[in-house]
Order: C-alpha cells, then sequence, then structure tokens
C-alpha cells in the first residue's frame, strides 16, 4: 500500500539517505531501526516532502504523491514528528481541531474521537498545550496525527522521553487502531522491545542505506545483529 | 472638581485609548502574532486613509468607503507578502530592511500622487453634551469602534476554523503543513488579515486624523511599543497596554500638554519593560 522507492534525499548538497526502498502493506506495524544518525529521521521526512528529495519517489496504493507535505498528509499520511512539536500555544482541542479542519473533517467529531481514544487527554482538554507533561505531549501529537484520518500513521521515536506507563498505553492504542481500523504503521525507535512489542517485521538502516530487512523473530535470535545494528 | 468634569476627562481617554487599540490591530496581528517587524505598518494606516478618501471623494458613502479602504489595503497586504515578506520569515534585519524600503516607496508614492498636504473629508461634526462639557460624538463612536473590533478579532482568532488552523500555522509552520495546513497561503491570509486591519483603522480614524503621506509615523512608534509591552498574550496584551499608555497619556495631555501627555507614554513604556522585559502578559497562560 505505502511505498519507498529508491529514496535518495537530505539537505542542501549533503545526500544522507541513498536508495531507500521500502513497503508496508494494509494492515501491517513496521519497524524502521537503526543507531542514532543512521538516519531514520531523514527517511521519514523524505517521505513526508520535509527535506529535499534528490531522487526515488514515495507512493500510496501505485500513486505517487505530490511535493507538498501538506498534499501528502490529505493523501493519507499521517505524522508524529520526533519532538512532538505540539502547537504550545494552542489548547489540547485546538492542536486536534487544527488537524481535522485542514484536511476537511469534522472538528467535533475528531475532538470526541481523540478523547475517546486516549481518555488521558480528558482532563486537559482546554489547558494550553505547552503545560502538558512530554508523555502527554507525545499522546496529543498521536491524536492530532490520527484526526487527519490517516491510511498509514509515521512515528519518528514515539518514545523518547515518555514516562513507560504511557509508552504502553501508546502501544495499546496503535496495537487497537491497527486491528479494529486497519491502520498502517511504520515506527521509528531505539527502543527495541517497543518496537518488537508492536511490529512483526522491520528495516533496519544503517548510514544512510537499508542495511537489512528482518522478521521479529530473525532480530529475535540474532544477537550480532542486535548488537552490531543498535547498539544494545 | 465637577463630576461633569472628571467624566469628560475619563472619556476622552478611553476614547483616546481606542485609537491606539485601532491603530495598533493589525501591528498586533503581524508583528505580536506572526513576529514579522512591518515597520510599514504607519504606511499602510497610511494607504488606508487615502483609500477612503478617494472613494469617498467618488462619492461614495463614508461606512461603505471605510470597508472599501479595508479590503483594498488588505489586498494590497496579501501581494505585500506574496512579493517580499514570505522571502523573510525569521529574517529579522532583513525583515526590517524591507519594510523600511517599502515604507519610504508608499510615503514618497503618497507625496507624489497626492501631495503634502490634502483637504479632509468634511464629515459633519457633532458633539454630546456633558453638564458644562462636550465631546465629539465621532470620538465615542471610535469607542464603540475599538470595543466591536477587539471582540470580533478575537472571536476569529480563537472560534473560527480559519483562526486555529491560523495560529497553528504561525506558531510552527513546518508541523502545521506536516499534519495538512497550507502554511504558505494561510499565512498570506493572516498577513493581509492585519493590513487589513491597519486599512480599516487609516480609514476610520479619517474624520479625526486627516490623511497625510506622513501620518504613519504618529502612529508606528506607539504601535510597536504598545504590542511589545503586550508580550506574548498578544491580543489581550494589545488592548490592556494600549489602554494603559493611551488613557494615562491623554489624561496627562488633558491637564498639561501634549508634549507632557507623549513623554507619559515614553517614560511609562520605560517602566513597564523595565518591569517585564518580556511583555506585561509574559507568565499568562492564555492563547491570545
Amino acid at each position: 500500500m505505502f511505498k519507498l522507492t529508491n529514496a535518495t534525499g537530505g539537505y542542501k548538497k549533503t545526500t544522507i539517505i541513498r536508495d531507500v526502498s521500502l513497503s508496508i502493506a494494509e494492515n501491517e506495524i513496521v519497524a524502521l531501526l537503526g543507531r542514532n544518525g543512521a538516519g531514520k529521521t531523514t527517511v521519514i521526512k523524505y517521505a513526508m516532502g520535509l527535506i529535499d528529495a534528490f531522487g526515488g519517489s514515495t507512493s500510496i496504493d501505485g500513486k505517487e504523491l505530490p511535493v507538498s507535505t501538506a498534499k501528502r498528509v490529505k493523501a493519507g499520511i499521517g505524522y508524529v514528528p520526533q519532538g512532538r512539536n505540539v502547537f504550545p500555544r494552542l489548547t489540547v482541542l485546538e492542536n486536534v481541531a487544527a488537524a481535522a479542519i485542514a484536511c476537511g473533517h469534522n472538528r467535533k467529531d475528531a475532538e470526541e474521537r481523540a478523547l475517546s481514544d486516549f481518555p488521558m487527554l480528558k482532563p486537559k482538554a482546554s489547558v494550553l498545550a505547552s503545560s502538558l507533561s512530554g508523555g502527554q505531549q507525545q499522546v496529543l501529537a498521536i491524536a492530532r496525527a490520527l484526526a487527519t484520518k490517516p491510511r498509514i500513521l509515521i512515528l519518528d521515536e514515539p518514545t523518547e522521553g515518555v514516562q513507560p506507563s504511557i509508552v504502553d498505553e501508546i502501544a495499546e492504542v496503535i496495537r487497537k487502531l491497527n486491528r479494529d481500523k486497519g491502520l498502517a504503521v511504520l515506527v521509528a525507535e531505539q527502543d527495541l522491545d517497543f518496537c518488537l512489542s508492536l511490529a512483526d517485521r522491520a528495516y533496519v538502516l544503517d548510514k544512510g542505506v537499508i542495511a537489512r530487512e528482518a522478521t521479529k523473530s530473525e532480530i529475535l535470535s540474532d544477537m550480532e545483529l542486535q548488537h552490531e545494528l543498535l547498539g544494545v | 472638581m465637577e463630576i461633569d468634569y472628571l467624566l469628560v476627562v475619563l472619556l476622552s481617554s478611553l476614547t483616546s485609548a481606542s485609537v491606539l487599540i485601532i491603530a495598533t490591530l493589525g501591528l498586533a496581528v503581524i508583528f505580536g502574532l506572526m513576529g514579522v517587524v512591518n515597520l510599514a505598518h504607519g504606511e499602510f494606516i497610511m494607504f488606508g486613509a487615502y483609500t477612503a478618501l478617494v472613494v469617498t471623494r467618488s462619492g461614495v458613502p463614508f461606512s461603505i468607503a471605510v470597508i472599501v479602504a479595508a479590503l483594498v489595503t488588505a489586498l494590497f497586504g496579501a501581494i505585500v507578502e506574496r512579493v517580499i515578506i514570505r522571502r523573510l520569515y525569521g529574517r529579522l534585519l532583513d525583515t526590517l530592511l524591507a519594510t523600511w524600503g517599502l515604507s519610504l516607496v508608499l510615503y514618497q508614492s503618497a507625496v507624489l500622487i497626492f501631495g503634502s498636504v490634502t483637504p479632509g473629508i468634511g464629515m459633519p461634526q457633532s458633539n454630546v453634551r456633558i453638564g458644562d462639557y462636550t465631546i465629539s460624538s465621532y470620538m465615542l463612536f471610535l469607542l464603540g469602534v475599538a470595543i466591536v473590533l477587539v471582540l470580533a478579532l478575537y472571536w476569529l482568532l480563537t472560534k473560527t476554523g480559519y483562526g486555529i488552523v491560523a495560529r497553528a500555522a504561525i506558531q510552527d509552520s513546518e508541523t502545521a503543513s506536516a499534519i495538512g495546513i497550507e502554511s504558505g497561503r494561510i499565512n498570506t491570509m493572516t498577513f493581509a488579515l492585519g493590513s487589513g486591519l491597519a486599512g480599516f483603522a487609516g480609514a476610520i480614524l479619517l474624520p479625526a486624523v486627516p490623511a497625510t503621506p506622513g501620518m504613519g509615523f504618529a502612529f508606528v512608534i506607539k504601535a510597536f511599543l504598545t504590542v511589545v509591552v503586550a508580550g506574548p498574550v498578544t491580543l489581550t496584551g494589545t488592548v490592556l497596554a494600549g489602554g494603559l499608555l493611551g488613557s494615562a497619556a491623554n489624561i496627562v495631555a488633558s491637564f498639561w500638554t501634549t508634549v507632557a501627555g507623549n513623554i507619559v507614554f515614553f517614560m511609562l513604556t520605560m517602566g513597564l519593560l523595565r518591569l517585564y522585559p518580556n511583555g506585561i502578559t509574559a507568565r499568562w497562560n492564555r492563547k491570545l
């Protein structure tokens, strides 16, 4: 369903990722693994149209996506950026509403869905997003991405700086959305446990290229791969 | 001191604060919210004033001329954003130079087209009597205009879909586009909104402040100081700062001289910025 083909890109004239190809089927949760600096965020930004593309393409259902980031979101990619980037001076519900309005969806429905998917946001519904804890902001960033009604959700380091109880809750909601609504998920992570609790398959990135594609059981049984590429 | 005298002083200081707030709201959007140091803000006001003047002289009623002036200035602002400002977001010094240049061009154009003195629009002047004193009914009307304008702007930016999306695009345009917001287009609209408010100010103030090419200078410094004193909670802060500075300056001016009023304005601004270097609303947890 979702495909990156020979993605090559970077910043200004520096190429950071080279010929990265990956595909994710409907209903599938796939992990993107790799050490710090391996290029995970760059691959995701390439998919979102947020960096300079020097070659390759991003497509959904075989249709190449437009260059504009906003149009890619409307074509069905939901994006949860690294560091969350909630809008600090918008309230929690306004953060969700902004995404729904931008994509032409009903604002009230999106707000209700966000609060029912993530009950922890309820008591915070009308406070400014800047006053949430790191974990709550992460949850809000996911709720905001879901308000665009994506077909594939791309998460960049969703567990970074998030307390364990909220990490579990995030994993649970992602599993539920995947099971109930067939949402495809691509998650870039350094936290191997979190990834393997969700994904059945992973791409391992090293120095900007796909070093290996592996199933969950292959990674779990291959200590050397774990050690070499992930530093665990 | 008589009660009617106090009432007149109170009303005239409130109306004078209203004039300051009306003239500042456009800058509150463009500088306070968007962070664009638009040194041509005063000339945008002048642009609106001359547009209203020309339209009124062609026989259109003043009330419609004000709306036309606001719309024309908004359109002009949209063009300025597309051609100049868009390339300069986040580049403070370049923005200063570009908008200063724009202000010089607009000022000189007005001198060339209209000359340095222009006749007013000859509105019938009526006064409201309070005891032994009178106050201009148009100035009282401006007090109402300021209140309605602030409420309308607050509603637009907090309750409507455009307002929420616009604030998101201003706060973080990359993330905004990553949730489907066409940030570029929305920012053009918001800049046009601020410009339109400046044009509206020039037009609605026309009966009180005649159009001259240099009229912008009178507004731009006080408008900037008001927005800086206002701080991060832009709209509420602008109303508070404008209300405080404008009425304080007017009270002093009415007991003494206009120069003394201006000195109080600037001294008060310095004092407030000394106490609140990041603006009076720096610690507030409000959205606008």
